[in-house]
């Protein structure tokens, strides 16, 4: 059971990852990225294919995917961050659609369908099987609360505010000056690098990955997270990200309880539950576990409010 | 949560083995348990239910009667989705959580290969069905057993085929997955080695596409006098409807998983004409019989679930295996699955025989429902029955039956 727990921990672990940079994009910026899984797809490849074709580290796996991912997130931005919201959720849909068939069918370098074998793992030798399972979740706790860090400290700069003024109203900060696109090109940029990232710790933990496994469900998963979290909280998309996977895991313990029914009633019963969840979730608290704090305007300064000035 | 369910899994087990503790006496520490792994939603939920109630019911079956090595089975089902990202997840649950001994069940060859590294690292079996040639790749530490011939097998009796009707040049088209992707290359291969040839290259397509009119467009401009469709139901209805419009009058070779009948309810009397094969289970064997029975079915001749009788043998060879291992431990039951299956020794059917003759000292051979279930060195299984059929009149006209080997 023990093993268990690192395991549900450590697939956490990736989902708060991928949770974190969708907040960056979605939940701060208020752009709408479906593509979440063709970054998290185009990592997963740019790591495995620098590690096991190129005989690259891990390290050097990881910081190619990032780069891969920021290439990626900068040519789909430039190609489509000037259309307005739902325009860009359409393009990215079909970027990781587009991007999931360049796996399927370049067999040279992905090895198309018959999925793409990792062998270079981020553990030090000589570790027991339970030794190595620690070993990653700890390289991905580290990576989680790194990019935790930097996501909550980003968004209590005043760069952080100008990207919330951006999605509440970019009319208002443009008239302020800031270059709205430059803004966010940078967002998007980077919310693609660290999913490009969770996708290179995604390939060295579970070692086969196939273009099945950048599905757009999995997608959805994210985005549960960051809405059951609260969308523009950091902290909100680490427990929504917790949130999820654990209830996605912990449904498969109603097996035992529910004899009269049959693997494949308790298969469906599972996405009831899941789906009643949500819809229980966004009824009732749509604003999310922890919603963002509001950021109240400062008051007025008394001596130029109108009342004041007429008494003197 | 922990320490609850510990205790409510003990407590249960408890309760539901004190019977057959009774009655042995000799009973070990708690149940063998045993992952039972199959699709139930996703691409391969019309065969996954089959495989888990095959499973299920050999495992009441042998609980009834006892148990292996005195201790009670538990089966562990999880519902992969036909997907290996879900598959992983349910395959760690089941061996880090459950510490299962072997994962049976697995359909799709993406799931199996997906599974393969946690399994090989936690000394965990696999017994499974699938067709993908690259199956035995990752299998290093030789834990993996298939019940399925892999495609090469399918191909050759495929290509007898089209040569001995006369078409030596024979275009192919198929979906962009593992199944279909090996399928060519073996196609290829038992083509050439009986005189034949592929026309261009291999056509593979994307299966959830809207339209087929491109692809149907270019095999029909390719001017092969016939073509070896390795689609599924929906793409090859799809596929088919547009080569028939374009005017294709050419030979069409499939698999019959794909021509069943929805495929002809959509085509009509086009699908006149149309050879197809697929491995089969021996019909009328009696293995397959009591597997039927087993299972709430009436034996009548037909092909009745193709899958649902591997994974009787699955679960059959794996608890034989652990009987003849007298161990849960990986290495020990996959060396005593090879010599369960292969023999030599006496022939059983059933795990009642099996594990009779084996409490007496003696070897056995397994012959199953799906079929004689012995393997090659690597895992993968020997030789399997593969049927050949013409359809005419919207009718499946057999045309042989032969024993299709993987050597």
């Amino acid at each position: 059971m023990e093993s268990y727990l690192v395991a549900i921990l450590t697939v956490a672990g990736i989902y708060t990852i991928l949770a974190l940079a969708l907040n960056l994009q979605f939940g701060l910026t208020g752009l709408i990225n479906f593509g979440v899984v063709g970054f998290y797809g185009l990592g997963a490849y740019a790591s495995g294919i620098s590690t096991e074709t190129f005989h690259m580290p891990f390290v050097g796996g990881l910081v190619v995917a990032m780069i891969v991912g920021s290439i990626g997130g900068a040519l789909v931005a430039l190609l489509s961050l000037r259309l307005s919201g739902d325009f860009l959720a359409i393009v990215t849909l079909g970027f990781a659609e587009t991007i999931r068939l360049v796996f399927n069918n370049e067999d040279w370098l992905t090895r198309g369908p018959s999925g793409f074998s990792i062998m270079t793992r981020p553990v030090i030798d000589g570790l027991t099987r339970q030794g190595n399972a620690w070993f990653v979740l700890g390289v991905i706790a580290l990576a989680a609360t790194i990019i935790f860090a930097l996501m909550w400290r980003l968004s209590r700069t005043p760069y952080g505010r100008v990207l919330r003024a951006i999605r509440e109203d970019d009319l208002v900060p443009s008239t302020l000056g800031k270059n709205i696109f430059v803004y966010r090109l940078q967002a998007f940029v980077l919310g693609s690098a660290i999913m490009a990232g969770a996708g290179s710790l995604y390939a060295h933990y579970v070692q086969t990955i196939t273009p099945e496994n950048f599905t757009t469900p999995v997608a959805i998963l994210v985005w549960m997270s960051v809405i059951v979290g609260g969308a523009g909280n950091m902290i909100g998309s680490v427990l929504g990200a917790l949130a999820v996977v654990f209830i996605y895991e912990g449904t498969r313990f109603i097996g035992p309880w529910l004899t009269m029914l049959d693997a494949e009633q308790i298969s469906a019963l599972r996405f009831i539950i899941i789906g009643t969840a949500l819809i229980l979730m966004i009824r009732f608290r749509p604003e999310g576990l922890l919603p963002e704090a509001s950021q109240r305007p400062a008051e007025a300064a008394p001596h130029i409010s109108a009342s004041e000035g007429s008494h003197r | 949560m922990n320490i609850t369910r510990r205790l409510f899994v003990t407590g249960s087990t408890i309760a539901l083995a004190t019977p057959a503790l009774l009655r042995n006496g000799f009973a070990q520490s708690g149940p063998i348990k045993i992952g039972s792994l199959t699709p139930l939603t996703g691409g391969g939920a019309p065969y996954g239910p089959e495989k888990a109630k095959a499973h299920r019911a050999v495992v009441e079956l042998v609980n009834a009667n006892g148990g292996v090595l005195g201790r009670k089975i538990e089966l562990i089902s999880e519902d992969s989705q036909t997907n290996p990202e879900a598959a992983v997840r349910a395959a760690r649950k089941m061996i880090d959580a459950d510490q299962v001994s072997a994962i049976i069940g697995t359909w799709a060859s993406s799931e199996t290969i997906g599974i393969q590294p946690l399994c090989q690292e936690a000394n965990v079996v696999q017994l499974f069905s699938g067709s993908s040639d690259n199956l035995p790749d990752g299998d290093k530490k030789r834990l993996c057993f298939n019940l399925q011939p892999l495609n090469k097998a399918w191909c050759v009796a495929l290509a007898d085929l089209a040569v001995k009707r006369g078409f030596l040049k024979i275009g192919f088209a198929g979906p962009k997955n593992d199944f279909a992707a090996s399928m060519g290359a073996s196609f290829s291969k038992a083509l050439q080695a009986v005189g034949g040839q592929i026309v261009g290259e291999p056509l593979y397509y994307n299966p959830t596409q809207v339209s087929y009119r491109a692809e149907a467009e270019k095999l029909i401009s390719s001017k092969a006098p016939a073509l070896f469709l390795a689609g599924y139901v929906t793409d090859m209805t799809a596929l088919y409807r547009e080569l028939i419009r374009g005017g294709y009058t050419g030979k069409v070779f499939a698999l019959s998983f794909a021509v069943g009948p929805d495929f002809k309810k959509a085509v009509g009397s086009a699908a006149d004409g149309i050879l197809h094969g697929s491995p089969v289970p021996p019909v009328g064997k009696d293995a397959y019989d009591a597997y039927l029975r087993l299972v709430g079915a009436k034996p009548n001749g037909q092909i009745q679930f193709p899958y649902g009788c591997a994974a009787y043998d699955e679960i059959n060879l794996l608890l034989l295996g652990i009987t003849a291992a007298k161990s849960t431990e990986g290495r020990a039951i996959a060396d005593n699955i090879m010599k369960v299956a292969n023999g030599p020794g006496e022939r059983v059917t059933t795990f009642a025989e099996g594990a009779k003759l084996i409490g007496e000292g003696k070897a056995i051979n397994y012959d199953g429902a799906s079929s004689s279930v012995d393997f090659l060195p690597n895992g993968m299984l020997k030789s399997r029955d593969f049927a050949l059929y013409e359809i005419k009149g919207s009718e499946d006209v057999a045309i042989l039956t032969t024993t299709s080997s993987a050597e």
